[in-house]
């Protein structure tokens, strides 16, 4: 037993190099079987004091039971070192390309005259109005008669109106929804009215259907001012800027006082530019809509107190106000459909 | 209509330069759209609206300008022509207040072939006007000067008499453009006892027109009614300068003055000798404007705003309009608080003016409607419904969108041809298309989604995803329904690395159909059944129902379709109808269990007729309410089985709500549904 103190020194010492040197975590597990398992040469030493005396156990023991706890020290330290080496490993092998795409089914898109549809339908919906819609086969009633626009009226020759077999038209403008929304429902009256309206023409800037969108406000006290106030803040909202608005004096037979609505270019930035803008002409302005207060013929050809209830009523073209928003150079992209178009707006 | 800024400032010089003037025209309704410079004079193109036929003169622009600029209107001087001769020719008026007024001249012994001065030919090329002979050319002059439409008359050719009266219906008339067109009775004519000789207000007739060889001359200035001419001239195709101003009005005191005028031209261009100028009238037919009651509190009521009376009547006073008021002094009333208002007889030109609202209009106009404050209303607010039980059509274009369709918008109308190649219907036919390709209302939008397409198959775009939402329209009526329609062709996936490319198929589509209508929250009712569609392939078409309704269809376009519309790629179309198709639940919340599922496979080999859709109902019907999901995990056919037999490998969730399913419980029930199937199909039981 007096080498016994050489030995486990000398053991242990071996032991440690063995565990330092040991690169695989099988290994290290034989290791630490050899040397603590059941057989193990620790545990084989452990079980030798048991034919000691007392005190020698009690000296041994102590030295004994210090080289395992420093043994399973050394293992434990290594087993965390490989484990930490193992991962390591494992994570660079599955480092993957992170510039490479995604994969799967890529998304759509929205034309871009549905994007400003919604657009102009949110905000007058923030505004307190509905949203109404019509037939798009109208009878003549309904697009030119009730809109104060008898047969022969000069302003059919304004309107290249598609016709039926039987005398049925496709509707010129959403106007005629105006008087269907009052054959249905009594004042107070605040609705917009989208949708496709037709007209013969063909050609730079002109598609044979388009779309508008209506306005009708029927009440008690509703004047040309609040008409003035509704389009300007519509005009900001849509275009997202502070635009300057002016109504110019014009003519629609269903309105009276009638006005084109011109807004500042949004371009160029309106009048006084001088930029050579293509986009209004240089004039500065720009075209967008048609309003007025409802003709009190109109209000009459359905049954409407004329002198109790004002109204105001007013037209935009959607795919106009697209081209403005959007910076759409040729109005007919719009219906050939064509992906590489499309595909600009999501 | 063009108006040279020469010939305007003899009329009214206002001082403003071009800029200024064509601001405040455009600000007052007349809007100028085009400003050009010729030579040494510019002209104004003025884009006027149909109500101001009272400016369609130089004359008319000029009392415009007056108006609007509060200045004085110098008209030059214009003297009657002394007669020199006794001549005269008859007159009878026979259509009542459709003319009640002709002004009628002779003039003798004109220069034949004479040509009109240069510089009254330059002011009628400047005005758009071809200069054609002197006689011609200064009834057109006098029509730009002063608005009056004239006619002249080869006095040689009339035979008689002129009479003014309605058309025989069938009754043929050869006009100056050598077409002969027949008339009916509502169309004026001026004829003689024996015939027509031209379209009142419209254009003349070849049989009395002016030639090279005219010496004697008949000159007409006649009142017509609009409502005698409205649409007369646009029936025959006929856009003429005269009937675009008699229709919409023209000053029934201006005929002879115009006659006038056209005589001392016509003299000073082509000599002659003038007879008198002889009116003819039917003096029952008076076309004088009516008075119209202006209140001054409906004019703040219509245009928000409170305008000082006395600046009203000024305003209107300027519009040469007849002011008179019952009060003694207009100032005084409205400065007691009184309610004032007020008689206005529009000036003669006026044919717009009819109600009050009229004449607001024009109080507002020239006080300038960006004089008038924005106001926001004061309305109270009203809470708008809005459902949830559609579906909107926005949530159905974004699920699309999401799921890789790109929203198309194409024409309501479309080709005959094409569109017969998918539909045997035939489909309602416009009377006046702009082209045979856009000839036929769509009965389906797969004509347009089809050829949008093709388009871009075309463009090298072989990856083709499309949808729209839009009307379609019945043959027989026209009546309108909307529709969603999808058309896919090409890859499933656009072509990308670790996919595996495979063309879109009609279980892709489906699946979009099905994530569609799930949104309405009632997939439960939607069932997809084998029909036969001819636009689609007969194996790969299905009707959609909802409940008992049809509400639409989805299939494979049928190989000879595709072949015939010239479509490079298979394509599967979809289109449901959104009436009934997008009517929405409210999800109703049902209690979720907390007790562990158990999962059953079943492999059956079932005849190939046997659908899919049958035998997850016999397993619904068969396991009853612990059933809490069955799917449909893999359909195969092989060798191994018998030819006209397919393997389906269902997979059966089981639940309780209230307490844990045990094996043996779950087993049974899978017995219960073998058995069921086994009856039902003669299905047999595959082993695993």
């Amino acid at each position: 037993m007096i080498d016994s103190v050489h030995e486990l020194q000398s053991l242990v010492a071996t032991a440690r190099a063995e565990i330092a040197r040991c690169a695989a975590i099988d290994a290290l597990e034989q290791l630490r079987v050899r040397l603590l398992g059941k057989k193990g040469e620790i545990t084989q030493l452990l079980k030798a004091l048991g034919a000691m005396d007392p005190e020698a156990r009690r000296v041994a023991g102590a030295r004994i039971n210090d080289a395992k706890g420093a043994l399973i020290a050394a293992l434990d330290e290594r087993r965390a070192a490989l484990d930490a080496q193992r991962l390591a490993s494992q994570l660079a092998d599955d480092a993957i390309d992170v510039t490479l795409p995604g994969r799967g089914q890529s998304t759509g898109g929205l034309h871009p005259i549905t994007r400003v549809r919604r657009r102009i339908e949110a905000i007058f919906r923030s505004a307190g109005f509905s949203v109404a819609d019509g037939p798009e086969i109208e009878d003549d009633w309904h697009n030119f008669a009730a809109l104060n626009i008898p047969a022969n009226h000069p302003a059919r020759a304004l309107h290249d109106t598609f016709y039926f077999p039987d005398g049925r038209l496709l509707r010129t403008h959403t106007s005629p929804v105006q008087v269907r929304v009052l054959q249905q429902q009594p004042p107070p009256v605040r609705v917009i009215v989208p949708g496709r309206v037709y007209r013969i023409d063909s050609d730079m800037t002109h598609t044979p259907m388009f779309h508008q969108v209506e306005g009708l406000v029927i009440d008690t006290g509703v004047t040309f001012a609040n008409l003035k106030a509704v389009l300007h803040e519509v005009m900001r909202a849509l275009f997202e800027r502070d635009v300057k608005m002016r109504l110019r004096p014009s003519y629609f037979p269903f309105t009276e006082p009638s006005a084109e609505v011109d807004i500042s270019c949004v371009a160029c930035g309106g009048p006084a530019s001088n930029s050579g803008c293509r986009v209004c002409k240089n004039t500065g302005w720009l075209e967008v809509a048609g309003c007025g207060m409802v003709h009190p013929n109109v209000l009459r050809a359905v049954n409407i107190d004329a002198e109790r209830y004002t109204g105001y009523a007013f037209g935009m073209g959607i795919d106009r106000l697209t081209m403005l928003r959007y910076n759409v150079g040729d109005i007919r992209m719009y219906f050939e459909n064509d992906l590489r178009f499309l595909r600009q707006f999501v | 209509m063009k108006v040279s800024l020469q010939w305007l400032r003899e009329w009214v010089d206002t001082g403003d330069d071009v800029p200024a003037l064509s601001h405040a025209l455009t600000m007052a309704g007349l809007e100028i759209e085009a400003v050009e410079r010729v030579g040494v004079d510019t002209v104004l193109e003025i884009n006027l609206t149909p109500n101001r036929g009272d400016c369609m003169s130089i004359a008319g622009v000029a009392r415009e300008i007056a108006a609007v600029r509060n200045t004085a209107c110098n008209a030059p001087a214009m003297d009657p022509v002394k007669a020199a001769s006794e001549a005269l020719f008859p007159v009878r008026l026979q259509a009542g207040g459709a003319c009640p007024t002709f002004a009628g001249r002779v003039i003798r012994g004109v220069r034949a072939g004479a040509s009109s001065p240069g510089w009254l030919q330059e002011r009628l090329r400047r005005t758009g006007v071809r200069p054609i002979s002197a006689v011609v050319d200064v009834t057109n002059y006098v029509m730009l000067e002063l608005g009056q439409p004239l006619h002249a008359y080869d006095l040689e050719k009339l035979r008689d008499a002129i009479i003014v009266r309605f058309a025989n219906p069938g009754e043929q008339l050869r006009l100056l453009d050598g077409r002969t067109i027949e008339l009916t009775s509502d169309v004026l004519v001026i004829a003689d006892p024996h015939k027509a000789l031209g379209l009142a207000g419209v254009m003349g007739g070849a049989a009395s027109a002016i030639s090279d060889a005219t010496r004697d001359v008949l000159l007409e200035g006649a009142y017509f009614s609009p409502a005698a001419i409205a649409g007369r001239g646009r029936r025959y195709g006929l856009v003429t300068d005269a009937a675009q101003r008699f229709e919409r009005g023209v000053d029934p005191h201006l005929a002879e003055r115009a006659i006038e005028r056209a005589t001392q031209l016509l003299l000073e261009c082509a000599g002659g000798t003038a007879g008198p100028t002889r009116v003819t009238r039917i003096d029952r037919s008076d076309p004088s404007p009516m008075p119209i009651r202006l209140r001054h509190d409906r004019i703040g009521r219509v245009l928000g705003v409170t305008l000082d009376p006395v600046l009203v009547e000024a305003l209107l006073r300027r519009l040469g309009m007849h002011v008179s008021s019952d009060n003694e002094s207009t100032d005084g009333r409205a400065a007691a608080g009184q309610a004032v208002e007020w008689l206005v007889i529009p000036p003669s030109w006026r044919f717009d003016l009819l109600i009050e609202e009229d004449l607001i209009e024009e109080v507002a106009r020239l006080y300038g409607f960006d004089n008038i404050p924005e106001q926001q209303a004061s309305t109270p607010a009203q809470i708008a419904p809005w459902t949830e039980r559609r579906m909107r059509n926005e949530r159905a274009a974004d699920l699309l969108v999401d799921r890789g369709y790109h929203e198309a918008i194409t024409y309501s109308f479309t080709d005959a041809v094409a569109q017969s190649i998918l539909f045997s219907d035939t489909a309602l036919a416009l009377k006046n298309p702009i082209s045979a390709e856009l000839g036929v209302m769509r009965l389906s939008l797969w004509p347009g989604l089809l050829q949008a397409l093709r388009e871009n198959q075309r463009r090298q775009q072989a990856r083709v995803r499309l949808f729209e939402i839009g009307r379609r329209f019945s043959g027989a009526t026209g009546a309108e329904d909307e529709v969603i329609a999808v058309v896919a062709s090409g890859s499933v996936v656009a072509e990308q690395w670790g996919e595996h490319a495979r063309d879109v198929d009609f279980f892709d589509v489906k699946a979009d159909v099905e994530a569609l209508l799930r949104l309405t929250s009632d997939p439960q009712q939607i069932r997809f059944a084998a029909q036969r569609h001819p636009a689609l392939h007969p194996g790969q078409t299905a009707r959609i129902y909802r409940g008992d309704r049809p509400i639409g269809w989805i299939g494979s376009l049928h190989p000879e379709r595709q072949r015939a519309l010239d479509l490079t790629y298979p394509v599967v179309a979809v289109e449901i109808e959104t009436d009934v198709g997008f009517e929405a639940l409210i999800p109703q919340y049902a209690e979720i269990s907390r007790f562990p599922a158990i999962r059953r496979d079943l492999a059956l080999i079932v005849a190939e007729e046997v659908a899919v859709e049958s035998l997850l109902n016999g397993v619904r019907s068969s396991a009853g309410k612990l059933l809490n999901d069955v799917g449909v995990l893999s359909v195969y056919r092989g060798k191994q089985f018998d030819k006209g037999k397919k393997s389906i490998a269902l997979g059966l969730q089981l639940q309780d709500t209230s307490r844990t399913l045990t094996d043996p419980e779950a087993d049974a029930l899978v017995a219960q549904v073998v058995d069921h199937l086994v009856r039902q199909f003669n299905a047999t039981i595959r082993d695993k």
